[in-house]
């Protein structure tokens, strides 16, 4: 076979299209993008699609939706640059391949064209026929702009890099039968080149991982849902940081759950001390989808008193390399981990691993007690050098294990801004590591710092693997929050390996939907193996979970079997049917155990309460005063919850809004000692006012 | 916006329309689809040979247009990018089908004369159908659709000369005579 020959077969026998294949289609199509643009009133960009299609290459950096403004201002641009000639001969058949100095015409005489362009259209468009005849110019003109666009464009044409070399346009004639637009040559332009690199924030370098959002489940197809809690907070900071810094987050930087765990509720506490924490249920109806409801689940670990804090035997391990030098990195570490010391106590030991090229020790195992010296080890830390994050580890490891303590607190805190460029770079391997040290009773804390290089996969993965939180400290006050104020959940666990299982009841619920919790779904049967990690709680930890649940229109008041799973004709709970949403099964393990215990509670009808205000309002009449809606941390964390799927596309919530949000976090802002609540609802207002796509100029 | 009549919207090019369709205008979108639907089945069909596999192939990457459409950047050409996605959606229906070598129906191979020469073509088709994803993708791009080294590379996000070593593979492994001209092709 020659070259010749090849050519025909692919490109012989080729059908023509099939005019039903082609409007079915067509309509689909349109429908889709008539649900895309409902989807992108609340949406501020729309699914980006263009990472998925280069999801094989995510690797590459990535300008990513936050930037789209910009890429849209370099789109313009490249319009006004397109203002390439081209020419239709007549009876061309082949490809006509034409170079023009486009470009240089484009820039030079933009503003007079750009003002000309909506003539020139309407000059083409009565002049189509004639265009198959007469070699004419064809105007691709930018949709005129106005005032400020307009001035920007000009700047980004100004900006823009002069192109190496005049595009190729290529004319093509279409060979279809069909085709829509025949007197239209198809102008395809390779206007790569052209374009400007658009000044991308650095915020598109950092990495984070795709998960799709949890989808929702009918119940009669699978009743029961399985996750391990998530106590990390470090996807909130990262959001309050881009948010501050005028940004829109990645939609993968937002996790709900995340969001919502980063404040701290009331929940209940249990009045067992043998138990470290109790589920408190709440069941409200939805504020985003009418008809649905809510079940919230909260729980609060008990706090250990100060007093009783066992002794902590703290490694610290510090990324020292060069990215490390900017003011919100190292400086801010050392400043952080100063922090902690002071709530440390006198016999607590601190040792200070720092990894940069080389591991190196900086200060062995050092009490508390001797504050100076760990300060004047901290104070001589200054950044340089690649990222050897796996040996750093390893030295790590083995500081905490020759300074083990038995009863106290083992743990390694990683303070880095990413990644681990130098030694094991092998993810997996790095994590098996982990995993195996958790075992020695050795765990891992991860502080992500900065921007720009953030790997937020790396140190989600490393802490979920070594029983710790990640944190992102973005600034003194969250450091203070984490280290200081959050301390004892940050160092001391009371559970770990805590999973939620929910069994909903078909009567009841026909569909659920976990809000957030994507990274940690688990599979059923991982629910009573006690091998499968999970989450762990740390002292005065409140950690929150919300399903959106579609009821049942008319709940029946008997049916077949508690929730149906049974193909047994009697009905194992007649009696629950229709007083229960469904159950709630909880296991963890004490911080030592090994063995799992289970605390269950039913989901009932009973714990439903409305999302309003827990003062009883004038002319209802309460049974029991202040305590008609449901609680400030109930409604709170909701519109937090609305607030991260709102970040993340909004898919799910329907009619809600930034101001529904705000008001909603408003009302429930309760007392707000440290005013997280208060900057939460000032993070919305920063979203809400945050441009969206440029579209609407248009 | 301008008040275009539907005329006036049909010779607005690629990027125009894109552009319309971000800000929400069906219309343009529809243009848009209608104008490439035969581009897009073409391509579908030289990946699955195979009509109604193409017909589904060509529909889901117009249902995924939809979406999409708003993450274009025009750092491509329209047409590029379409490509891509065409080819993204013909490689996940690719693999959840069975392979398509099984597929090949009688009209998919129709050389005009001589069965022997039916049967070299099958087998060659059933040998491009067996390529390695990107090899077949840069195949049927640069002999398929004429396009040069260039603008695959941008639709591969690669770079030129691996778009060539692509193709030389595919050669190869087809038994191709190199062919000294094409080499140095884009």
């Amino acid at each position: 076979m020659d070259e010749r020959q090849l050519k025909d077969l692919l490109n012989n026998d080729v059908p023509a299209t099939d005019g039903n294949a082609r409007k079915r289609a067509v309509n689909l199509a349109l429908a889709e993008f008539a649900d895309a643009q409902k989807d992108s009133s609340k949406n501020f960009q729309g699914k980006g699609f263009w990472t998925r299609l280069t999801d094989r290459s995510n690797q590459t950096p990535r300008r990513d939706k936050m930037n789209s403004k910009l890429v849209y201002g370099g789109m313009a641009t490249a319009m006004a640059l397109i203002l390439a000639v081209g020419a239709t001969l007549p009876h061309m058949n082949n490809t006509a391949t034409l170079r023009t100095g486009a470009i240089q015409n484009g820039a030079s005489s933009a503003p007079g064209s750009m003002g000309l362009s909506k003539d020139k259209v309407e000059a083409d468009a009565s002049s189509t026929l004639a265009m198959a005849e007469m070699a004419k110019p064809m105007a691709a003109p930018a949709e005129a702009k106005k005032g400020d666009s307009f001035n920007s464009l000009l700047k980004n044409l100004k900006e823009s890099q002069p192109a190496p070399a005049a595009p190729v346009m290529e004319s093509m004639v279409m060979t279809g039968a069909a085709n829509i637009a025949p007197a239209m040559p198809m102008g395809r332009m390779m206007v790569m080149d052209a374009m400007p690199q658009p000044g991308y924030h650095d915020v598109g370098r950092d990495k984070f991982e795709h998960v799709e959002d949890s989808p929702v489940k009918q119940v009669k197809a699978e009743p029961v849902s399985t996750f391990s809690i998530d106590v990390d907070t470090s996807s909130y900071s990262f959001i309050r940081k881009q948010l501050n810094s005028g940004v829109l987050p990645q939609k993968d930087a937002v996790r709900v759950e995340e969001m919502v765990n980063y404040f701290d509720y009331n929940y209940a506490l249990p009045e067992d001390k043998a138990e470290p924490f109790k589920p408190s249920v709440t069941v409200t109806p939805s504020p985003w989808n009418e008809g649905h409801k809510l079940v919230h689940i909260g729980i609060k670990g008990y706090d250990i008193a100060a007093t009783a804090k066992p002794r902590s035997n703290l490694v610290f391990l510090i990324d020292t390399s060069g990215s490390m030098n900017e003011q919100d990195k190292l400086p801010l570490l050392k400043n952080s981990f100063k922090m902690l010391l002071d709530s440390l106590k006198a016999d607590d030991t601190v040792s200070i691993v720092t990894y940069a090229g080389n591991a190196g020790i900086a200060l062995e195992p050092t009490k508390v007690s001797d504050k100076a010296k760990i300060i004047a080890a901290l104070d001589s830390l200054g950044a340089g050098g690649g990222t050897a994050g796996a040996e750093g580890i390893r030295t790590a490891y083995q500081l905490a294990e020759s300074n083990l303590d038995k009863n106290g607190v083992n743990r390694v805190i990683l303070a880095t801004d990413g990644d681990f460029n130098i030694g094991i770079t092998d993810h997996n391997e790095l994590k098996s590591f982990i995993e195996r040290e958790r075992a020695s009773g050795v765990f891992l804390s991860v502080l992500g710092f900065g921007q720009g290089n953030y790997n937020d996969q790396m140190m989600q993965d490393l802490a979920q693997n070594g029983n710790g939180v990640a944190a992102y400290i973005d600034n003194l006050n969250e450091a203070r929050k984490v280290l200081v104020q959050e301390a004892s959940s940050t160092l001391f666990t009371i559970a770990k390996d805590v999973k939620i299982q929910v069994e909903f009841n078909p009567a009841m619920v026909s569909e659920y939907r976990l809000v957030g919790y994507e990274t940690r779904a688990l599979a059923k049967e991982d629910f009573n193996n006690d091998k499968v990690d999970a989450g762990d709680i740390g002292a005065g930890h409140a950690v929150t979970a919300i399903y959106d649940i579609t009821p049942v229109g008319t709940a029946p008041s008997v049916d077949p079997s508690r929730y149906g799973a049974s193909t047994s004709a009697a009905p194992a709970r007649p009696e629950a049917t229709a007083l229960e949403y469904g159950f709630l099964k909880l296991r963890y393990k004490l911080p030592n155990g090994d063995t799992s215990k289970l605390i269950t509670t039913p989901i009932s009808v009973a714990g439903e309460k409305p999302l309003a205000s827990t003062k009883c309002p004038a002319g209802a009449e309460c049974l029991v005063a202040d305590s008609f809606g449901a609680s400030d941390d109930v409604r709170f964390s909701v519109a937090v919850a609305g607030f991260g799927q709102l970040l993340k596309g909004g898919k799910y919530t329907g009619k809600l809004s930034y101001d529904d949000v705000i008001v909603m976090a408003q009302g429930a802002k309760g007392d707000d000692p440290y005013g997280y609540r208060a900057e939460f609802i000032n993070l919305v207002r920063l979203a809400k006012t945050m441009p969206a796509l440029p579209n609407t100029e248009q | 916006m301008p008040r275009h009549t539907d005329k006036m919207m049909q010779n607005l090019d690629d990027n125009q329309l894109v552009a319309r369709a971000c800000a929400g205008d069906s219309r343009a979108f529809e243009i848009l689809v209608e104008r490439h639907y035969d581009r897009m089945f073409r391509m579908a069909f030289k990946w699955c040979r195979n009509r109604e596999s193409a017909e589904d192939i060509t529909q889901n990457a117009c249902i995924k247009l939809a979406r999409a459409i708003s993450s274009f950047k025009g750092r491509a050409a329209f047409t590029s990018w379409l490509y891509r996605l065409v080819i993204n959606t013909a490689i996940d229906w690719q693999r959840q089908n069975v392979k398509p070598t099984e597929e090949l129906g009688d009209e998919t191979v129709a050389v005009p004369a001589g069965v022997e020469e039916k049967m070299i073509a099958e087998e060659g088709l059933a040998k491009v159908m067996a390529l390695p994803e990107k090899e077949k993708t840069a195949l049927l791009l640069v002999l398929g659709e004429g396009l040069s080294h260039k603008e695959v590379a941008v639709i591969m996000e690669c770079k030129e000369s691996t778009v060539s070593w692509y193709i030389f593979e595919a050669r190869k492994k087809l038994g191709v005579k190199t062919d000294k001209k094409e080499r140095h092709h884009g």
